[in-house]
């Protein structure tokens, strides 16, 4: 394992078995797994390439079993990892051999349907669909749509500040939740916001979401829900130069289209998706926009014809419009099955995950061809053109010796020059593990240090997810020392009134 | 140290780069000196009245970094004036989606203050609903701690999970965690024509079920506002002309491409028909009523409420008339509803909490919460301004502004009263 997890406590393992039973006082039943193979299932997340199976797997039903199971581990000691439906691709769930991995599958139940406030309330472990379908009967939906939405829990989402296609209208995780239900560390229960738009006092609602576990326990969650547009039509168009695509995502920003998609295909992966959907993707083109736009038809009708307009502009060779809901659909079939299209034409493939602007979109991936070339290893680029976010798929054989630890070396340096061109490491997967050591890349030990803080005022004893997110870990104690620089005033010019 | 920075007398250190911020606040720590933020002293009289006794002014810090209008983003110091940041964007024909509130017809003072200031306070316009507030639109910050530490946290792209999101915490928090220099912020485009709904006559708790009507409509409602007659008294302007003889209204803006608009507002006044016949306020006489609608325009300082003190009151939406009919009527005050009913702004005859205890109680119960924006010093000194939070909830709060500024040097006591320790 290329990352390095905080070493194990021995101590602590010494105690498992009082450890296990102290924990099925708590949550009685099969609430609690133990033997290694029922385990199995829960020693990694979507980040596959890494597993380590826990000490212990805990899985309450109320908010009251796992606020007694963190108060618990908080006074031994015990660090633990908290899991929604186990999808992250950043390992932001992968267990610790000498930790509680604390499930919230069994939170399925949606509470409350509120369609006046346009808000429902939710526990975590419902998936993201199912909460567009609860609602989908009174015209309403659920906006943030990451790719798993089939399968990811809306509390993992929460803790991901989770994202999707419809992000660039629509808004992240972050902009459509209001309010939850938080259990601290020492098993403390808050209840932070609810139905109205803005929290009182400090935006916690803000902090918590995109936190990725570390700081506290979700057990409720209360989220926006939208009227669906009238109507979606969408334009595949396809170009010779990745440059001429890249031009022509500019120009409908210029001209001030928020589309409700704006997706980007390389040749690799336009190849990759048709032949696995048979969406009847152009072959022949070196990059593939699809553009969705959204709302009254009359709107959709008029906007479709000036970006037909944009992009003949912009020099398309390609272009067709959507007649119908199945022909939209099958547009972004392509699209959405683009990592397991992937999949099938490599035995194993690294998902990225940088966010870039959108301006440097054609040296990024000029310099992702470079990396190619220097690592020996193909990708395949999918691209959330619209707000800039890349997904480069690195193709790998982890059967050939080598090749992993090359796929990833590839994979940060793909992320180094993301920030290098004014991006960011992450733009929706989070950092987790797998991004975890290239954080100084981004942030000084200054800014480290102050987000490290804050986890203090959650966690003092950094017993909740250790070993996500932060490369270097330090005491709460340490951190909040203050050192007072005494001496002289360093400016006797500065102007005073 | 103390004496050699003038600190005995109330002092204004003007600062001219974020090393200076640095050296101030780490002199402050030395010398143990609260200091208090200010760009241009707009929002000042807003708050606790603060335990400082040296002022850190950040108005010289006023540089446009960057404008990158194809990437929807600008970058700008915190001292930058937000009327000359509005006009830039306005030139590419982009906005803050959110309409930040202009407060200086609330408070009476002049000047529309910084973009340090927007964000510190955090007051969002009309578009919310739709849009989203300034937490929304904040994309990263640089900015510089109690420990006197310049730090950065987001980035200057749109789309970005690296790290905790401590944007979130530096919008509204009124300048207790610490001191911006600079901030990349969101811009959108501006939509190309706008048009008004207007419902005459409805009662508060029968408009707020024609706001809630149409904002769980399919139409993309940007606005969603309710004026009781017995506002108009003091309303000026826009607004004024709208309420003739005392007339309650009730509007609903929708914004975008003109067809797109003329369709949406056929259908709507179709879908809203059971409230009443539809007035239409288009363009420019739609875009002047929404603007006094996000100063909280009829409880103007220079108007027939000036003297009063005015609460601002987030809420559910759907609940907002019943709670702001039951506050207007036990404290013979005024309440105008924007967001659906979610914000509400309620001009209270003046006692000496400004009917706190009422006001609390009712929003408490209505799952709100209260913020007083304008009373006199007195008052305030007398009274939470801020919304008091459970015990749980609160120590959380102090536990995260000391991880930010352990002595309290920044804006010390603006959002909690009492002393701290």
């Amino acid at each position: 394992m290329a990352i390095m997890m905080p070493a194990a406590d021995q101590a602590v393992l010494n105690r498992r078995d009082a450890i296990v039973a102290a924990l099925r006082a708590i949550v009685p039943g099969e609430g609690v797994i133990d033997s290694a193979a029922e385990m199995l299932p829960y020693e990694s997340d979507g980040l596959m390439a890494y597993r380590q199976p826990p000490m212990v797997v805990v899985l309450p039903d109320t908010t009251e079993q796992v606020s007694r199971v963190l108060k618990y581990c908080h006074a031994q000691g015990i660090k633990v990892v908290p899991r929604g439906s186990g999808t992250s691709l950043s390992g932001g769930a992968l267990p610790l051999a000498d930790g509680v991995l604390l499930g919230l599958g069994k939170f399925k139940r949606i509470r409350e349907i509120d369609f006046d406030n346009r808000v429902v309330v939710t526990e975590p472990g419902v998936t993201n669909l199912a909460i567009s379908q609860a609602v989908a009967h009174a015209g309403f939906y659920y906006a943030p749509d990451p790719s798993s939405q089939i399968a990811c829990s809306i509390g993992g989402n929460v803790a991901e500040n989770s994202g999707g296609v419809h992000c660039l209208k629509y808004g992240m995780t972050t902009n459509n939740v209001l309010g939850c239900e938080l259990v601290l560390m020492s098993g403390e229960v808050l209840r932070i916001g609810g139905k109205a738009a803005e929290n009182a006092g400090y935006d916690l609602m803000g902090i918590i979401t995109g936190s990725e576990g570390l700081l506290g326990v979700i057990t409720e969650i209360t989220v926006r829900i939208l009227q669906k547009p009238e109507t979606a039509r969408a334009l595949m168009v396809g170009f010779a130069e990745v440059e001429a695509a890249g031009e022509c995502v500019a120009r409908i920003i210029g001209a001030g289209i928020i589309p409700g998609g704006m997706e980007m295909m390389d040749k690799p992966a336009i190849h990759a998706a048709e032949a696995f959907v048979h969406a009847g993707y152009p072959l022949d083109v070196e990059a593939l926009l699809i553009i969705e736009l959204d709302g009254p038809g009359v709107e959709v009708d008029e906007l479709i014809k000036r970006v037909e307009a944009i992009a003949q502009g912009c020099g398309s060779t390609t272009c067709q419009i959507s007649t119908s809901e199945t022909e939209r659909n099958l547009f972004w079939a392509g699209r959405k099955a683009a990592f397991p299209a992937v999949g099938r034409i490599s035995p194993d493939y690294l998902c990225m995950d940088g966010t870039i602007p959108r301006g440097a979109l054609p040296k990024a991936l000029a310099r992702i061809r470079d990396l190619s070339a220097k690592y020996d290893l193909r990708v395949a680029n999918v691209f959330h053109a619209g707000d800039g976010n890349l997904h480069p798929l690195i193709l790998y054989d982890a059967n050939q010796p080598g090749e992993m630890e090359r796929a990833e070396a590839f994979g940060a340096d793909i992320l180094r020059a993301c920030v290098e061109f004014g991006g960011v490491l992450t733009g929706e997967h989070g950092v987790g593990i797998e991004k975890r050591d290239l954080m100084p890349e981004m942030f000084s030990e200054i800014d480290l240090n102050q987000q490290q803080r804050l986890k203090c005022a959650f966690d003092a004893q950094g017993l909740l997810n250790p070993g996500k997110v932060f490369p270097t870990l330090h005491r709460c104690a340490e951190l909040g020392r203050m050192h007072v620089h005494g001496g002289k005033l360093a400016f006797p010019d500065l102007p005073r009134f | 140290m103390t004496a050699e920075f003038g600190f005995e007398s109330v002092d204004t250190l003007r600062v001219r780069d974020p090393k200076d911020v640095e050296e101030v606040v780490r002199a402050a720590i030395a010398g143990e000196q609260p200091l208090e933020i200010i760009g241009h002293g707009t929002k000042r009289l807003i708050g606790q009245p603060m335990a400082t006794n040296a002022v850190l002014d950040v108005s010289a810090l006023n540089a446009v970094t960057s404008y990158e209008p194809n990437e929807l983003i600008i970058t700008v110091q915190s001292g930058a004036p937000l009327a000359d940041v509005q006009s830039l964007i306005d030139s590419k024909n982009q906005q803050f989606a959110f309409e930040p509130m202009d407060t200086s017809a609330l408070l009476g003072v002049s000047g529309n203050g910084t973009i340090g200031g927007m964000i510190g306070a955090g007051l969002a316009g009309p578009r919310r609903i739709k849009a989203g507030g300034a937490r929304d639109h904040l994309l990263g910050a640089h900015a510089v701690s109690g420990f006197g530490d310049s730090f950065k946290t987001g980035g200057r792209v749109v789309k970005n999970v690296t790290g905790y999101d401590l944007c979130k915490l530096l919008t509204g928090a009124w300048g207790t965690l610490a001191v911006m220099t600079e901030v990349t912020l969101k811009v959108m485009p501006k939509p190309e024509s706008e048009r008004t709904l207007v419902l005459a006559g409805l009662d508060d708790l029968t408009a707020n079920r024609a706001m809630t009507a149409a904002l769980g409509s399919p139409y993309d409602v940007s606005g969603a506002a309710h004026l009781p007659g017995s506002v108009f008294g003091s309303a000026a302007g826009a607004l004024a002309r709208l309420g003739e003889a005392g007339r309650a209204v009730t509007m609903l803006r929708l914004e975008g491409i003109a067809a797109s608009v003329a369709d949406r507002a056929g259908s709507l006044g179709n879908a809203l028909a059971a409230f009443g016949a539809v007035e239409m306020l288009q363009d420019d006489a739609s875009a002047a009523a929404w603007a006094e609608i996000r100063d909280a325009g009829p409880f103007a300082a220079s108007g027939a409420r000036g003297l009063w003190p005015v609460w601002r009151i987030v809420c559910p939406p759907a609940s907002g008339g019943a709670l702001g009919m039951a506050l207007a009527r036990e404290s013979q005050g005024d309440v105008i509803y924007d967001w659906g009913g979610g914000l509400i702004w309620a001009a209270l005859p003046p006692k000496p909490d400004a009917q706190a205890a009422l006001v609390r109680a009712r929003v408490d119960a209505a799952g709100g919460h209260a913020a007083l924006i304008r009373a006199s010093d007195e008052v305030r000194r007398s009274i939470d301004v801020f919304q008091p939070q459970p015990a749980g909830l609160a120590a959380l709060s102090e536990r995260i502004r000391n991880s930010f500024d352990p002595r309290t040097i920044l804006n010390r006591g603006r959002m909690l009263r009492g002393p701290v320790t």
